[in-house]
């Protein structure tokens, strides 16, 4: 064989050279291209956000403009309070645009700990795509993190009826959807029957919204909304409701958007690049909408990265790739020590009545038989022999409190009065005494008169490391007190199930938290039936009939007087035992100011799309867009 | 020869539906049962909104049916011949007939599978087509080393570090390059996430100079981000194939041939690779079956670990949603891949040695 470079081999390598130089160059014209469409983009930018602030100054009626309507800091306008009726959406902003060092601009890295799979609205409706969500729809009226009080947004005014059954909402003129097309009562009631209509893929959104009537357009700037039945949360049902375009939907098949993961499009503060085509695995960047009605959000993007590992994320913040890091309380005590970290970050712990609560559910009903925790006193014996500080102390370094009940601490709500039961094991023995149970030879563990020991399976999710650090404390807790507690972990759907058949003995589990709780869901009895919350089949009809009067009861102060009385029943009752709520731990890039907390976490909040009034003072700024 | 391949391919469709039917069982039977994703995880849910929520996605998905009913429905969709279903749209006529085959849509997502794949695939496709020629060239050129040197140090040294690699877990490993090759607190050197950066979409293609500010550009980012993951992917398949390379390599060289061949004074280069290693080629082909279902089959642990959305991380999700349209999906797809990697490497024996024959 013989491997001379002959005449054909020379012309190979040419054609490979040749192909290589072509593509290179067509490379390099594409680049050419792509500065040209970049620049050509910018230049269109510009002028929208021109055009925008013509348009925001020609509704506000009045001269704000002082020659940079975007990035100078603008005065506060003239004569608000007479313009806002009902408060003034924007009043935490202002505050905010009056500090020195305000400034518009950078971005805000945030960072949704899962990939994030569909963000279309109405058929996401995880955690992560509602934060999404939340900066890109608007509803008619918010409310304020800081009163909680509501406050308007895409209306200007709102009625209620005497009876609570008509709201009655006045829309405010000039908003605009992110693509320029103006947002008129026809949208409003379009975005309730969209949710309506079966075809489309949001039960859940459907079975929630299910108390509302109709909702009609009165003349071309009103909205009614009827409800079916009188309930304390209507004017949050119907005023938080996300508008959507009408002319975009109607544009496809409900097949189509149920399939589509990435169409979202609104009135917010911030707006997705290509609003009706994002695809998972992509960025999730939202740009700021420039054609926003209120005041312009201060960040030029939000991005939202998706780290799932831990280890990852404090490496990317300790990094300065990431603003807020959501931690668990041993990274946060290590970090929070660490000096390269306090550098460049701040660190927040704060209660919010979104964090919930975590409990102990005692089955009163199993197989049709009543158990053991039928009995109140036992219930209550259970929870004095918890030593709920020290749970609190060892596993959450402090990160969380005991609770008295369903309520969160500091929220209306709770009764100030009810103190969690103290941990106190005598006083939890003579209880048991009293239910028959005693320490009757010498193994130590309480037994009845027929010799039936005090034992209890306690159902957990497996797999949390936090649960089951508390889960082996309560079993040494009720060891002390001579009751056998077995462990039971099962993972998600076995837990579902068991739920669901109402088959296990005592479940630790957790809930979310709201504003306003309501207690139907868990303590109703009806409930018990049909897979309700009540999985421990727990009946008091003393407080099924409060419970009932706080949801049809519309005065805020007559409402909180029966949920006080609601949070004694539970209390003395202890259908759970009412275990601590979390708190919530972030560290933040110290380049944002104006972090401060609210009633319901920090000033930043996921589920409301005011614009945020955090900000970057201009020397601090990092990322800049072109 | 062409009897023996349409055998082997009509063998593969029972083969088929015995893989799925038990991957569909085994799922369908485990506590919780098929979708069980669709109850959300959230707690916060309120009784009315869940049970809603759970009846229109059980009528949706034919949750309600019988586990066979449910199977005997999926195969009839993937299937490219089937009875005409609700939603397939072949002539109003026909009720049975040629279709395209649908992979129906996930639960946890409510996408269409095909096109979740359409998007994992390419990924997954990109870190393998990268990692494993790596692996493959790394593995064959110590092997050869290593046989060449028998007993010597460099054959004891590669052995050593190789199996020394090929017990580091990935997972240890992946998160150690993270903490300390991409943290400002020890050498920043590669970006830890993603497979580009945050600004990658305003960057040009090539990289760029201009005015002596040097960018790197959309494809050197890409480059860049590649590295870890790669590396992370192929360290550990070095000391098996390496080891199986040293072996074949060492017993051809044993062989009369080879003797033959150094006895008529071939230069050792050309005795090693144009006689000896040809001929040790066969285990490594027998391996190789593999690589086609390996190609698409991703790395769980390491897209977890860098943030890459593949083919791993999907069928993880699945498995733990017990999404049943995608678990079934990414099932079908990797035992058709397996299957034809198996058949492609029976035929090449008879490429590679001319005593295997398939003729009849």
């Amino acid at each position: 064989m013989e491997n001379r470079f002959g005449f054909k081999d020379m012309v190979l390598a040419t054609l490979i050279i040749v192909l290589i130089v072509v593509v290179l160059l067509g490379m390099v014209q594409l680049d050419r291209q792509w500065k040209a469409l970049q620049s050509i983009g910018n230049k269109s930018d510009d002028q929208t956000r021109l055009l925008a602030s013509i348009e925001r100054t020609l509704n506000e009626g009045i001269t704000v403009s002082n020659g940079n309507g975007l990035n100078g800091s603008q005065p506060t306008t003239q004569g608000t309070t007479s313009r806002f009726p009902k408060g003034d959406p924007f009043a935490d902003f202002k505050e905010a645009e009056a500090h020195p060092d305000f400034a518009r601009g950078d971005w805000l890295i945030d960072n949704a700990t899962a990939k994030v799979k569909n963000i279309t609205y109405p058929i996401a409706d995880d955690l992560y795509s509602q934060w999404i969500q939340a900066r890109v729809t608007e509803g008619l009226i918010y409310r304020d993190p800081m009163t909680l009080e509501y406050r308007p947004q895409l209306a200007t005014d709102w009625k209620v009826s005497d009876d609570g059954m008509v709201y009655t909402f006045k829309l405010r003129k000039g908003v605009l959807f992110s693509d320029g097309v103006p947002v008129t009562a026809d949208d409003v009631v379009f975005s309730f029957e969209y949710l309506m209509n079966p075809k489309v893929n949001c039960p859940r959104l459907r079975a929630y919204l299910e108390n509302i009537k109709s909702v009609e357009k009165k003349g071309e700037d009103q909205v009614v909304f009827t409800m079916a039945k009188p309930y304390f949360e209507s004017l949050d049902l119907c005023g938080t409701l996300s508008i959507i375009p009408k002319h975009i939907f109607t544009k496809y098949s409900e097949e189509d958007v149920n399939n589509n993961p990435g169409l979202l499009i609104g009135t917010g503060p911030y707006r997705m690049a290509n609003p009706t085509g994002w695809q998972p695995g992509q960025k999730i960047e939202l740009f700021r909408n420039d054609l926003y009605w209120g005041r312009l959000p201060t960040f030029d993007r939000c991005i939202f990265l998706e780290v799932e590992e831990e280890a990852a994320q404090e490496t990317m913040f300790g990094n300065g790739e990431l603003d807020i890091f959501a931690t668990q309380p041993s990274q946060y005590e290590r970090l929070m020590k660490d000096p390269k970290t306090t550098q460049h970050a701040n660190h927040f712990a704060y209660d919010s009545p979104m964090n919930g609560y975590q409990y102990i559910a005692w089955n009163e009903k199993l197989k049709g038989e009543p158990t053991l925790f039928t009995s109140a006193k036992v219930r209550r014996a259970m929870t004095m022999i918890i030593d709920r500080d020290r749970i609190c102390k060892d596993v959450y370094l402090g990160y969380a409190k005991p609770t008295s009940g369903p309520f969160a601490m500091a929220s209306p709500q709770a009764d100030p009065k009810i103190k969690p039961w103290p941990f106190d094991i005598n006083a939890a023995k003579a209880l048991l005494a009293e239910e028959g149970f005693t320490s009757r030879d010498n193994s130590g563990v309480l037994k009845d008169a027929t010799g039936r020991e005090l034992r209890f399976k306690l159902t957990y999710p497996s797999g949390i490391a936090t649960y089951e650090r508390v889960v082996l404390f309560l079993k040494d807790s009720f060891a002390k007190a001579g009751v056998i507690m077995e462990l039971d972990p099962a993972d998600w759907p076995l837990l579902q199930k068991k739920l669901k058949e109402r088959d296990f003995q005592a479940i630790t589990l957790g809930w979310g938290g709201a504003i306003e709780s309501d207690l139907y869901q868990e303590f109703d009895s009806s409930q018990m039936q049909d897979q309700g919350d009540d999985f421990m089949s727990y009946v008091n009809p003393k407080l099924d009939q409060v419970v009932e009067k706080a949801r049809l009861t519309v005065d805020v102060k007559k409402r909180m007087d029966l949920w006080h009385q609601a949070h004694a029943i539970l209390h003395e009752d202890q259908p759970y035992t009412f275990l601590f709520s979390r708190m919530s731990l972030r560290l933040m890039d110290k380049r944002i100011e104006n972090v401060k907390p609210s009633r319901i976490g920090l000033n930043y909040v996921y589920v409301y799309s005011m614009p945020c009034p955090w900000y970057v003072p201009k020397t601090m700024q990092k990322y800049k867009s072109q | 020869m062409a009897s023996y391949i349409l055998r082997r391919v009509l063998l593969m469709f029972p083969t088929l539906i015995g893989v799925t039917l038990v991957v569909f069982f085994v799922m369908a039977w485990t506590p919780g049962g098929i979708g069980a994703s669709l109850i959300s995880n959230e707690q916060g849910m309120r009784p009315a909104e869940r049970k809603a929520m759970e009846a229109y996605y059980r009528k949706r998905y034919g949750l309600n049916d019988h586990y066979y009913v449910q199977y005997l429905r999926w195969l009839n969709s993937v299937s490219p011949i089937g009875f005409k279903t609700s939603g397939q749209g072949f002539p109003e006529a026909w009720r049975f007939g040629l279709k395209p085959p649908d992979l129906g849509e996930a639960f946890a997502t409510h996408r269409r599978v095909s096109e979740m794949l359409k998007d994992a695939i390419p990924i997954t496709l990109l870190l393998e087509c990268l990692s494993l020629p790596l692996i493959y060239g790394i593995a064959i050129s110590t092997g050869i080393a290593a046989a060449r040197a028998r007993g010597k140090l460099v054959d004891v040294g590669l052995g050593f570090t190789l199996i020394g690699l090929f017990s580091l877990p990935s997972i240890w490993i992946g998160v150690l390059m993270i903490g300390f090759l991409c943290n400002d607190s020890y050498v920043h050197l590669f970006p830890s996430n993603g497979l580009h950066d945050m600004r990658s979409d305003a960057m040009t293609f090539l990289p760029n100079l201009s005015g002596g500010h040097f960018t790197r550009g959309w494809m050197l980012d890409m480059a860049w981000h590649l590295c870890l993951p790669v590396i992370c992917l192929s360290y550990s398949g070095f000391a098996f194939l390496s080891r199986l390379q040293r072996g074949a390599l060492l017993e051809s060289l044993g062989q009369d041939y080879v003797r033959t061949a150094r006895a008529k004074g071939l230069a050792e280069r050309v005795v090693v690779f144009r006689h000896a290693f040809r001929n040790s080629l066969m285990p490594l082909i027998t391996v190789s079956a593999n690589i086609l279902p390996g190609l698409i089959g991703g790395s769980i642990i390491v897209e977890t670990i860098f943030g890459i959305q593949g083919m791993g991380k999907l069928t993880i999700d699945a498995v733990n949603s017990r999404d049943r349209e995608v678990l079934m999906a990414v099932t079908l797809i990797a035992s058709i891949l397996q299957l034809f990697g198996n058949l492609i490497s029976d035929l090449t024996y008879a490429v590679a040695d001319p005593r295997v024959s398939y003729v009849d």
